[in-house]
């Protein structure tokens, strides 16, 4: 339907063609990342609320107030959600300035894809913009945008993109952790020379070829927010298809630094003072893009401005920035205290208070709340005695009497939680299992920006991780497998290992832990899981003699035996009906001087923690090998 | 049968030079011609409506308006013409209809620009003066009848204009341009009285930049010398821009920060200030600091003149909370960039000062000087007071 629109307003434009292009933006309604997961399950980002406006709402806005006239929208996940709320949008009527275009595709799976996309189609023009559609921001870019075409006009086709920066020094809480970046520019040119993400980076290094380009002024800037908003030349989108490889906005802009003096193209950058501009790109800058919206920063997108023009959501402004839409009940005592907005029909209790929040429309609040920081949405039920500290509840949610939110916690749709109960620090509940989009994952991981949010950072890293470990053990246990039909010699296989150990950044103790996994469940992978334990051991021990090197470069200091012994411990506790092979395994690598004596006599002796692996400890043939092994060093003492 | 093309193109072309320079302006837009079938014209029409909303939400984004509020009274003139000469309307009372609602909107976008509403007031007067007209009764009669009507009968006048009249729209476009040929030259009538207030060797306190005042100090330098002071008008600094230009005429001129106005008031003979709005009260809804220059002024006993032209006198009161103030971006006061002392306070960066009746000495409308105490006969004459509420 969209495109109807856009095939009658083509004839009127095409007379303008010839002395002006109409500008056109792209817009990229998917974030192809999981950072709002478990909330982006049931609602795109785009469409997620904030101020109790669609956050694509605020992009289209700041696009059309700066003179864009043709936007096309790119959706992937949920597109028709997106779709649809575009539809009934102020954006496409007839009388909309803005022309916009929704193109859905379930294959797009980064930045990268989408202007592929972009380039195939020949959606564009001329130069255009390039934004996400969670950016919020009030920037003006004509200035910008007349210096951008002032430069490809001076030198043809040189600078291909303009990147929009705000100033906020470190600590700003506005800046994003993941956004971190050091640039180093020409000061006069505006030329960027060096691009580098700077998170968690403790040195940096800049290459000496930056400081021979000719020019006689530089900028190494490190108070620079990048607002994710650029002005693309078309060669843009014929740069990603020629480069196959590049899939977010960070690989073009690295790819094209490194090449520069192949390719001969150059970036610039623009540094805005006056507007703001942000991509909600995480929870954090949730709270944050939230809470400048309500203090007036994005001025003149304020909430009372209703530049949405939806029915009924005009609201008031009264002072402390506190913002009433119509509807709105408060009980006796209540108070809000400052930078509050609550919308149409939310009823509240008798002596709440309420600082910092946004309250979506049609809630119902009990008596004694207290809200701080709170990002409510629409048609939340909160009981009475209820407390939330910086935390996001989504729709329909059901909070009862006596809850408590601690700082940082996530209530996604539909979930009912209480009676008094208190969750801890950045839990997220949700209704949806967390494992159950594992499989999407790896496609997905592709293009993740590399940064857990750090609100539930342990828990993106864990599965992150983990996710490697498991990757990297099918590739051991490949290598071994080809290692023994192919008879390669260990050192190759060590070779091969440790190159395995960087391509997934795994730790040396990891790697031990995993050969030793690997090489005790050999038998079981090749010759079923039901074979008997005389069979496993018959099967095990040569392989054990065999790569008895491989193991040897792993396992040298005691602590690795420890390690070595614990992991060993492990692959047996699971496998219960043979543990009389243990025995054996022992007593080969043993035999192999791949442990000693008092290593394994370290780790019996461990005080261990579970009955299992206690009940482990008192098998017969092992107490045996023990019993032998503490003979053999007495004798030998004896000797001595 | 409504829609008279030829008519309406006539109009346009009679019009004075600012209608055809809207007109040159809206061409950007849209370039279809004045002259187009029924359904095309609506929704041209609607494009421009919105359009025009959506400048309204967009525009002044620092203190007062990135144009002058006699710019913004113009288009708002110029776009009701538009909506008479354009939309579907068979008689008075349809009309009226449909600019209240256009005109909801309209006041809506942008609460705190008065002048709209003002304007939209205006030509529902015309409206019904124009149907009075035509009906035979003469204006003195409707008023007192409607009066009456208020005391008995309440808002039911409206009955009363569903007469249809053929040259009904012919007569409201020409009022409609009377209109906007005065507010070209309110400018001018206000800054032609500057001789009969401005005396030689004066010393003259202004605050901001209001154009209105630029045009009457220069108007009195062409003849006296004077001195004026400048009060800076932090923070977005007006001031500054008005002592420039104010150098520029050979006035001259001294820029003082806020702070010392009440220092530097006992030299001056006379404060000549600006206004966004004249209240209904005679108050003032002013830039902010003029409510200490106000203070200061009546402290020293110097005379404070206002210079208002009459689409700034509002029907509003000053009780009106919501709609009164107008919070804009705190970065003026605490830059962004000031880093991590934002999260932890709040800026508020208000636009606008209260001053009560009280501490004015005089308003100098384009139609002569008036007291504050006058404002509310001003206020009767230039509105229907079944418009006050849109």
């Amino acid at each position: 339907m969209a495109g109807k629109a856009g095939k009658q307003s083509r004839p009127r434009k095409a007379e303008k063609d010839e002395e002006e292009q109409p500008l056109q933006a792209v817009l990229v309604a998917d974030s192809f990342n999981r950072r709002f997961f478990p909330i982006s399950k049931d609602q795109p980002r785009a469409l997620l609320p904030l101020a109790n406006v669609s956050m694509i709402d605020y992009t289209l806005e700041f696009l059309t107030s700066t003179g864009v006239q043709e936007t096309f929208v790119f959706c992937c996940w949920m597109s028709s959600k997106i779709k649809e709320h575009l539809q009934k949008s102020k954006w496409c009527r007839p009388t909309s300035p803005n022309v916009v275009h929704v193109i859905t595709s379930d294959l797009y799976r980064s930045l990268g894809d989408v202007l592929r996309d972009v380039d195939a189609k020949a959606l564009v023009r001329s130069d255009f913009l390039l934004v996400y559609g969670d950016v919020v921001s009030n920037i003006d870019v004509s200035q910008a945008l007349q210096e951008h075409k002032q430069r490809r006009k001076m030198e043809k086709n040189v600078s291909v993109m303009t990147m929009i920066f705000k100033e906020s020094p470190p600590g700003h809480k506005t800046r994003c952790e993941d956004d971190d970046i050091i640039v180093a520019m020409d000061g006069k040119s505006k030329r960027i020379l060096h691009y580098q993400r700077a998170q968690a980076l403790k040195k940096l290094h800049f290459p000496m070829n930056i400081f021979h380009s000719g020019s006689d002024e530089f900028e190494i800037r490190f108070d620079l927010l990048d607002c994710h908003i650029s002005i693309c030349s078309p060669q843009v989108a014929e740069l990603f298809t020629d480069n196959f490889d590049y899939q977010t906005k960070n690989d073009f802009v690295r790819g094209l630094l490194v090449n520069e003096e192949i390719l001969g193209n150059q970036i610039h950058m623009h540094v805005t003072r006056d507007g703001y501009g942000a991509r909600v790109s995480n929870l954090l800058m949730y709270d944050t893009v939230s809470s400048d919206m309500i203090r007036r920063w994005i001025y003149p997108i304020t909430p009372e401005a209703n530049f949405a023009d939806q029915e009924g959501q005009s609201c008031t402004h009264s002072r402390h920035n506190v913002y009433r839409e119509p509807g709105v009940s408060l009980g006796h005592g209540s108070q809000m205290e400052e930078n509050v907005l609550i919308g149409r029909n939310t009823v509240i209790g008798a002596n709440c208070t309420i600082s910092n929040t946004v309250i979506g429309a049609n809630c119902v609040i009990g008596d004694n709340v207290t809200l701080d920081r709170a990002y409510i949405w629409n048609r939340v039920h909160i009981a009475n005695d209820v407390k939330v500290k910086q935390s996001v509840i989504c729709d329909n949610v059901e909070v009862k009497h006596g809850v408590v939110l601690n700082e940082q916690c996530v209530l996604a749709y539909n979930v009912v939680v209480g009676p008094d109960i208190t969750l801890q620090e950045g839990t997220v509940l949700s209704m949806h299992h967390p494992d159950e989009e594992d499989d999407e994952d790896e496609d997905e991981f592709l293009s993740d920006d590399d940064v857990g949010y750090s609100k539930d950072k342990t828990k993106q890293k864990g599965s992150c991780s983990s996710y490697f470990i498991m990757l990297f053990q099918n590739e051991v246990h490949g290598t071994l497998q080809r290692g023994l039909d192919e008879n390669i010699s260990c050192d190759n296989l060590v070779l091969e290992i440790n190159s395995l150990k960087y391509a997934y950044n795994i730790s040396l103790k990891e790697v031990m832990q995993i050969l030793i996994r690997v090489v005790l469940e050999f038998p079981f992978q090749q010759q079923g899981a039901q074979i008997s334990t005389a069979q496993y051991s018959s099967h095990l021990l040569p392989l054990l003699k065999k790569w008895a090197p491989v193991f040897k470069n792993y396992v040298k200091r005691p602590q690795d035996q420890m390690d070595c012994l614990a992991s060993m411990e492990e692959v047996f506790l699971e496998r219960e009906t043979h543990w009389a092979a243990l025995v054996k395994v022992l007593m080969s690598v043993y035999q192999l001087e791949i442990l000693e004596e008092e290593g394994i006599m370290r780790w019996f002796k461990q005080s261990s923690t579970t009955g299992k692996s206690q009940q482990l400890r008192r098998n017969q043939g092992l107490l045996k090998f023990i019993q032998w092994l503490e003979e053999a060093e007495e004798s030998s003492e004896g000797d001595e | 049968e409504i829609h008279e093309p030829e008519e309406v193109s006539v109009w346009f072309r009679e019009g004075s030079s600012c209608c055809q320079e809207t007109l040159a302006r809206n061409q950007r837009f849209t370039e279809t011609p004045v002259n187009m079938p029924g359904a095309d014209k609506e929704t041209d029409l609607s494009e421009r409506i919105e359009s025009f909303l959506s400048e309204l939400k967009r525009c002044g984004s620092g203190a007062g308006s990135l144009r002058g509020s006699a710019e913004t009274a113009r288009e708002t003139t110029a776009l009701l013409r538009r909506i008479t000469a354009q939309a579907r309307w068979g008689n008075a009372g349809e009309l009226m209809e449909i600019i209240r609602k256009e005109g909801r909107r309209m006041t809506a976008a942008q609460p705190s620009e008065t002048t709209v509403g003002n304007m939209i007031r205006r030509v529902l007067k015309i409206i019904r003066e124009e149907y009075a007209r035509s009906r035979g009764s003469s204006e003195e009669t409707d008023q007192q009848e409607s009066l009456h009507k208020l005391l008995t009968s309440g808002g039911s006048s409206e009955d009363n204009f569903r007469q249809h009249f053929t040259h009904l729209k012919a007569n409201v476009i020409e009022a409609i341009n009377e209109l906007l040929t005065e507010l070209e030259g309110t400018t001018d009538n206000i800054s032609m009285q500057a001789l009969e207030h401005i005396h030689s060797n004066e010393v003259i306190m202004t605050i901001g930049r209001s154009r209105t005042v630029e045009a009457f100090l220069k108007d009195a330098a062409r003849k006296r010398k004077f001195h004026v002071i400048v009060a800076e008008c932090a923070p977005f600094c007006q001031g500054h821009e008005m002592a420039t230009s104010l150098c520029k005429e050979d006035i001259e001129t001294t820029v003082i920060p806020d702070a010392a106005i009440f220092a530097v008031m006992s030299r001056v003979n006379k404060v000549i200030i600006g206004t966004q709005t004249v209240l209904a009260n005679g108050g003032l809804r002013a830039v902010n600091g003029t409510h200490t220059l106000a203070l200061a002024a009546k402290h020293h006993s110097t005379p404070l003149i206002v210079c208002a032209p009459m689409f700034k006198l509002s029907p509003q009161f000053p009780n009106e909370e919501d709609t009164f103030h107008k919070f804009v971006s705190p970065h003026e006061v605490l830059p962004f960039t000031e880093g991590e002392i934002l999260s932890k306070v709040n800026a508020h960066c208000p636009v606008f000062d209260y001053v009560p009746p009280e501490l004015i000495t005089l308003f100098i409308s384009n139609i002569g000087g008036n007291a504050p105490s006058y404002i509310y006969r001003l206020m009767s004459e230039l509105y229907h007071p079944e418009d006050h509420e849109l």
